[in-house]
Protein backbone atom coordinates (compact mmCIF):
# COMPACT_ATOMS: atom_id res chain seq x y z
CA UNK A 1 0.00 0.00 0.00
CA UNK A 2 1.32 3.20 -0.88
CA UNK A 3 2.15 5.58 2.09
CA UNK A 4 -0.42 8.66 0.54
CA UNK A 5 -3.15 6.16 0.71
CA UNK A 6 -2.10 5.09 4.22
CA UNK A 7 -2.22 8.99 5.04
CA UNK A 8 -5.45 9.18 3.19
CA UNK A 9 -7.48 6.51 5.28
CA UNK A 10 -5.31 7.88 8.94
CA UNK A 11 -7.12 11.11 7.87
CA UNK A 12 -10.36 9.98 7.17
CA UNK A 13 -11.19 7.88 9.76
CA UNK A 14 -9.64 10.32 12.75
CA UNK A 15 -11.98 13.06 11.53
CA UNK A 16 -14.65 10.79 10.46
CA UNK A 17 -14.51 9.27 14.08
CA UNK A 18 -14.63 12.73 15.37
CA UNK A 19 -17.24 14.04 13.27
CA UNK A 20 -19.76 10.79 14.25
CA UNK A 21 -18.92 11.57 18.23
CA UNK A 22 -18.90 15.40 18.61
CA UNK A 23 -22.74 14.66 16.46
CA UNK A 24 -23.99 12.70 18.49
CA UNK A 25 -22.66 14.87 21.59
CA UNK A 26 -24.04 17.63 19.72
CA UNK A 27 -27.89 16.02 20.00
CA UNK A 28 -27.26 13.93 23.82
CA UNK A 29 -26.13 16.30 25.69
CA UNK A 30 -28.00 17.65 28.64
CA UNK A 31 -26.52 21.02 29.15
CA UNK A 32 -26.47 23.36 26.10
CA UNK A 33 -23.22 24.70 26.61
CA UNK A 34 -21.80 21.34 25.88
CA UNK A 35 -23.94 20.60 22.98
CA UNK A 36 -22.56 24.16 21.61
CA UNK A 37 -18.76 22.73 22.34
CA UNK A 38 -20.10 19.26 20.22
CA UNK A 39 -20.73 21.56 17.13
CA UNK A 40 -17.64 23.71 17.60
CA UNK A 41 -15.74 20.07 17.31
CA UNK A 42 -17.96 18.63 14.55
CA UNK A 43 -17.51 21.73 12.38
CA UNK A 44 -13.61 21.16 12.69
CA UNK A 45 -13.51 18.00 11.79
CA UNK A 46 -16.11 18.52 9.02
CA UNK A 47 -13.35 21.13 7.68
CA UNK A 48 -10.51 18.42 8.05
CA UNK A 49 -12.26 16.48 6.23
CA UNK A 50 -12.36 19.28 3.41
CA UNK A 51 -9.23 19.66 3.45
CA UNK A 52 -9.08 15.69 2.80
CA UNK A 53 -11.22 16.23 -0.19
CA UNK A 54 -8.80 19.12 -1.58
CA UNK A 55 -11.29 21.77 -0.88
CA UNK A 56 -8.79 24.53 0.62
CA UNK A 57 -11.23 27.72 -0.13
CA UNK A 58 -14.28 25.47 1.32
CA UNK A 59 -12.38 24.78 4.56
CA UNK A 60 -11.57 28.51 5.04
CA UNK A 61 -14.99 29.03 4.47
CA UNK A 62 -16.34 26.83 7.18
CA UNK A 63 -13.73 27.84 9.60
CA UNK A 64 -15.08 31.31 9.46
CA UNK A 65 -18.16 31.62 9.02
CA UNK A 66 -19.17 28.36 11.21
CA UNK A 67 -16.75 28.45 13.92
CA UNK A 68 -16.69 32.22 14.23
CA UNK A 69 -19.59 33.21 13.51
CA UNK A 70 -22.28 30.62 14.01
CA UNK A 71 -21.05 28.67 17.15
CA UNK A 72 -20.08 31.90 18.61
CA UNK A 73 -24.06 33.16 18.13
CA UNK A 74 -25.46 30.32 19.88
CA UNK A 75 -22.64 30.59 22.41
CA UNK A 76 -24.03 34.24 23.15
CA UNK A 77 -27.59 33.18 22.95
CA UNK A 78 -27.39 30.12 25.62
CA UNK A 79 -25.10 33.04 27.66
CA UNK A 80 -28.27 35.42 27.39
CA UNK A 81 -30.46 32.70 28.68
CA UNK A 82 -28.68 31.76 31.14
CA UNK A 83 -29.86 28.38 33.42
CA UNK A 84 -33.44 28.95 31.33
CA UNK A 85 -31.74 27.70 28.00
CA UNK A 86 -31.51 24.10 29.16
CA UNK A 87 -35.22 23.06 29.34
CA UNK A 88 -36.51 21.40 32.19
CA UNK A 89 -36.94 17.20 31.19
CA UNK A 90 -40.06 15.73 31.39
CA UNK A 91 -41.01 12.37 29.68
CA UNK A 92 -44.79 12.80 27.93
CA UNK A 93 -44.65 12.25 24.61
CA UNK A 94 -41.61 10.44 24.88
CA UNK A 95 -42.01 7.31 22.62
CA UNK A 96 -43.18 8.44 19.58
CA UNK A 97 -40.77 11.36 19.88
CA UNK A 98 -38.06 8.31 20.04
CA UNK A 99 -39.77 5.34 17.13
CA UNK A 100 -39.12 8.95 15.17
CA UNK A 101 -35.59 9.26 16.08
CA UNK A 102 -34.96 5.63 15.93
CA UNK A 103 -36.64 5.13 12.62
CA UNK A 104 -34.45 7.98 11.21
CA UNK A 105 -30.73 6.44 12.48
CA UNK A 106 -32.20 3.23 11.12
CA UNK A 107 -32.76 4.96 7.61
CA UNK A 108 -29.47 6.67 7.68
CA UNK A 109 -27.82 3.42 8.13
CA UNK A 110 -29.50 1.75 5.32
CA UNK A 111 -28.79 4.29 3.08
CA UNK A 112 -24.81 4.26 4.72
CA UNK A 113 -25.06 0.71 3.67
CA UNK A 114 -26.16 0.91 0.09
CA UNK A 115 -23.84 3.98 -1.16
CA UNK A 116 -20.67 2.56 0.55
CA UNK A 117 -20.29 0.16 -2.02
CA UNK A 118 -20.09 3.35 -4.76
CA UNK A 119 -16.17 3.02 -6.30
CA UNK A 120 -16.16 5.67 -8.95
CA UNK A 121 -12.57 6.16 -10.72
CA UNK A 122 -10.97 8.86 -8.74
CA UNK A 123 -9.30 11.13 -11.03
CA UNK A 124 -5.94 12.38 -10.72
CA UNK A 125 -5.95 15.84 -9.19
CA UNK A 126 -6.08 18.54 -11.24
CA UNK A 127 -4.07 21.73 -11.17
CA UNK A 128 -5.38 24.31 -8.36
CA UNK A 129 -8.47 22.25 -8.01
CA UNK A 130 -10.27 23.57 -5.08
CA UNK A 131 -8.23 27.03 -4.32
CA UNK A 132 -9.41 30.31 -3.93
CA UNK A 133 -8.59 31.34 -7.27
CA UNK A 134 -10.23 28.51 -9.12
CA UNK A 135 -13.18 28.27 -6.77
CA UNK A 136 -13.06 32.38 -7.32
CA UNK A 137 -12.93 32.18 -10.99
CA UNK A 138 -16.29 30.31 -10.89
CA UNK A 139 -18.16 32.14 -8.16
CA UNK A 140 -17.42 35.12 -10.19
CA UNK A 141 -18.04 33.97 -13.39
CA UNK A 142 -21.15 31.56 -13.84
CA UNK A 143 -22.23 31.79 -10.68
CA UNK A 144 -22.22 36.01 -10.13
CA UNK A 145 -25.88 36.14 -9.98
CA UNK A 146 -26.44 33.97 -7.22
CA UNK A 147 -23.07 35.34 -5.51
CA UNK A 148 -24.82 38.99 -5.40
CA UNK A 149 -28.14 37.38 -4.40
CA UNK A 150 -26.29 36.11 -1.43
CA UNK A 151 -25.28 39.64 -0.19
CA UNK A 152 -28.99 40.37 -0.28
CA UNK A 153 -30.11 37.29 1.39
CA UNK A 154 -27.63 38.21 4.55
CA UNK A 155 -28.89 41.83 4.56
CA UNK A 156 -32.37 40.98 4.88
CA UNK A 157 -31.60 38.09 7.74
CA UNK A 158 -29.42 40.60 9.90
CA UNK A 159 -33.13 43.15 9.19
CA UNK A 160 -34.91 40.41 10.38
CA UNK A 161 -33.12 39.29 13.14
CA UNK A 162 -32.84 43.15 14.37
CA UNK A 163 -36.44 43.24 14.35
CA UNK A 164 -37.53 40.45 15.44
CA UNK A 165 -35.02 40.02 18.94
CA UNK A 166 -35.51 43.72 20.04
CA UNK A 167 -37.61 44.33 22.85
CA UNK A 168 -40.88 45.86 22.16
CA UNK A 169 -42.17 48.01 24.69
CA UNK A 170 -45.52 48.07 26.00
CA UNK A 171 -47.34 45.36 24.04
CA UNK A 172 -49.27 42.66 25.93
CA UNK A 173 -47.66 39.43 26.95
CA UNK A 174 -49.26 36.70 25.87
CA UNK A 175 -48.51 34.09 28.21
CA UNK A 176 -50.32 36.21 31.02
CA UNK A 177 -52.50 38.89 29.36
CA UNK A 178 -51.25 41.43 31.22
CA UNK A 179 -49.41 44.15 29.49
CA UNK A 180 -45.54 43.87 30.06
CA UNK A 181 -43.21 47.26 30.91
CA UNK A 182 -40.96 45.94 28.41
CA UNK A 183 -38.04 45.43 31.26
CA UNK A 184 -37.85 41.86 31.02
CA UNK A 185 -35.50 41.25 28.86
CA UNK B 1 -8.29 0.04 2.02
CA UNK B 2 -8.70 2.62 -0.10
CA UNK B 3 -10.82 5.96 1.04
CA UNK B 4 -13.54 6.05 -1.96
CA UNK B 5 -16.67 8.62 -2.42
CA UNK B 6 -19.33 5.34 -0.65
CA UNK B 7 -17.02 6.18 2.14
CA UNK B 8 -17.92 9.98 2.58
CA UNK B 9 -21.59 9.45 1.26
CA UNK B 10 -22.20 6.79 3.95
CA UNK B 11 -20.29 9.17 6.54
CA UNK B 12 -22.74 12.02 5.76
CA UNK B 13 -25.40 9.50 5.38
CA UNK B 14 -24.80 8.58 8.93
CA UNK B 15 -24.12 12.51 10.15
CA UNK B 16 -27.62 13.66 8.59
CA UNK B 17 -29.91 10.75 10.34
CA UNK B 18 -27.78 11.83 13.74
CA UNK B 19 -28.62 15.64 12.93
CA UNK B 20 -32.47 14.67 11.44
CA UNK B 21 -32.76 12.02 15.25
CA UNK B 22 -32.21 14.95 16.95
CA UNK B 23 -34.31 17.14 15.46
CA UNK B 24 -37.07 15.00 16.25
CA UNK B 25 -35.95 14.00 19.83
CA UNK B 26 -34.77 16.94 21.65
CA UNK B 27 -37.16 19.61 23.04
CA UNK B 28 -34.96 22.80 23.32
CA UNK B 29 -35.29 24.84 20.58
CA UNK B 30 -31.33 25.61 20.96
CA UNK B 31 -30.77 22.34 20.46
CA UNK B 32 -32.84 22.04 17.11
CA UNK B 33 -31.10 24.72 15.74
CA UNK B 34 -27.83 23.05 15.96
CA UNK B 35 -29.63 19.59 14.67
CA UNK B 36 -30.76 21.60 11.56
CA UNK B 37 -26.41 22.94 11.36
CA UNK B 38 -25.93 19.58 11.32
CA UNK B 39 -27.62 18.45 8.92
CA UNK B 40 -26.67 21.36 6.81
CA UNK B 41 -23.19 20.12 7.27
CA UNK B 42 -23.84 16.87 6.27
CA UNK B 43 -24.89 17.85 3.03
CA UNK B 44 -22.27 19.89 2.30
CA UNK B 45 -20.52 16.91 2.80
CA UNK B 46 -21.66 15.28 -0.35
CA UNK B 47 -21.49 18.07 -1.98
CA UNK B 48 -17.71 18.18 -1.68
CA UNK B 49 -17.28 14.46 -1.91
CA UNK B 50 -19.24 14.13 -5.20
CA UNK B 51 -17.47 16.74 -6.76
CA UNK B 52 -13.70 15.60 -6.12
CA UNK B 53 -15.09 12.29 -7.83
CA UNK B 54 -16.66 14.09 -10.67
CA UNK B 55 -15.04 12.64 -14.27
CA UNK B 56 -12.99 14.70 -15.99
CA UNK B 57 -14.56 16.76 -18.89
CA UNK B 58 -13.50 15.51 -22.26
CA UNK B 59 -13.95 16.94 -25.37
CA UNK B 60 -15.96 16.05 -28.19
CA UNK B 61 -13.02 13.67 -29.94
CA UNK B 62 -12.25 12.17 -26.66
CA UNK B 63 -8.49 14.19 -26.73
CA UNK B 64 -8.41 17.26 -24.44
CA UNK B 65 -9.81 17.53 -21.19
CA UNK B 66 -10.87 20.55 -19.56
CA UNK B 67 -10.27 21.15 -15.82
CA UNK B 68 -12.99 19.61 -13.50
CA UNK B 69 -15.77 21.95 -12.70
CA UNK B 70 -16.85 23.20 -9.34
CA UNK B 71 -20.41 22.97 -9.21
CA UNK B 72 -19.68 21.16 -5.63
CA UNK B 73 -18.25 23.63 -4.25
CA UNK B 74 -19.78 26.65 -5.10
CA UNK B 75 -23.64 24.74 -3.99
CA UNK B 76 -21.71 24.41 -0.60
CA UNK B 77 -20.58 27.56 -0.58
CA UNK B 78 -24.47 29.15 -0.92
CA UNK B 79 -25.33 26.97 1.76
CA UNK B 80 -23.36 27.75 3.99
CA UNK B 81 -24.02 31.28 3.21
CA UNK B 82 -28.20 30.31 3.74
CA UNK B 83 -27.03 28.73 6.58
CA UNK B 84 -25.18 31.68 8.57
CA UNK B 85 -29.04 33.73 7.81
CA UNK B 86 -31.04 31.13 9.24
CA UNK B 87 -29.05 30.78 12.45
CA UNK B 88 -29.17 34.06 12.97
CA UNK B 89 -33.07 34.68 12.33
CA UNK B 90 -33.47 31.10 14.17
CA UNK B 91 -31.26 32.47 17.15
CA UNK B 92 -32.99 35.98 17.20
CA UNK B 93 -36.85 34.15 17.12
CA UNK B 94 -35.66 31.82 20.26
CA UNK B 95 -34.49 35.31 21.87
CA UNK B 96 -38.36 36.62 21.28
CA UNK B 97 -40.48 33.37 22.13
CA UNK B 98 -38.07 33.24 25.33
CA UNK B 99 -39.28 36.88 26.02
CA UNK B 100 -43.32 35.69 25.55
CA UNK B 101 -43.02 31.83 27.41
CA UNK B 102 -40.17 32.35 29.59
CA UNK B 103 -38.99 29.05 28.40
CA UNK B 104 -37.00 27.38 25.31
CA UNK B 105 -39.19 24.26 25.24
CA UNK B 106 -40.63 24.03 21.88
CA UNK B 107 -43.73 22.30 23.20
CA UNK B 108 -44.34 25.98 24.52
CA UNK B 109 -44.65 27.56 21.40
CA UNK B 110 -48.42 27.10 21.02
CA UNK B 111 -49.57 30.86 20.42
CA UNK B 112 -50.89 30.40 16.90
CA UNK B 113 -52.77 27.58 18.14
CA UNK B 114 -56.75 28.14 17.74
Amino acid sequence: MPPASIQQLAAFSFFAALAVVSALATVMMRNPIRNAVGLFVHVLSLAGLYVSLSAHFLTAVQLIVYVGAVVVLFVFVIMLLGPASEAPSDTAGRLPRGIGAAAMIAAGVFLARVVIDLRPERVANPPGFGTIESVGRELFGPAMIPFEMASVLLTAAIVGAFAVARSHHGKVSMSTGEPSDGSSR
Amino acid sequence: MIIHLGHYLALSCVLFSIGAAGFLFRRNVLISLMSIELMMNAVNLTFIAANRWQPLVTSADGTATAAIPHHGHLFTFFVIAVAAAEAAVGLAIVLAFYRLRKTVRTDAADMLRG
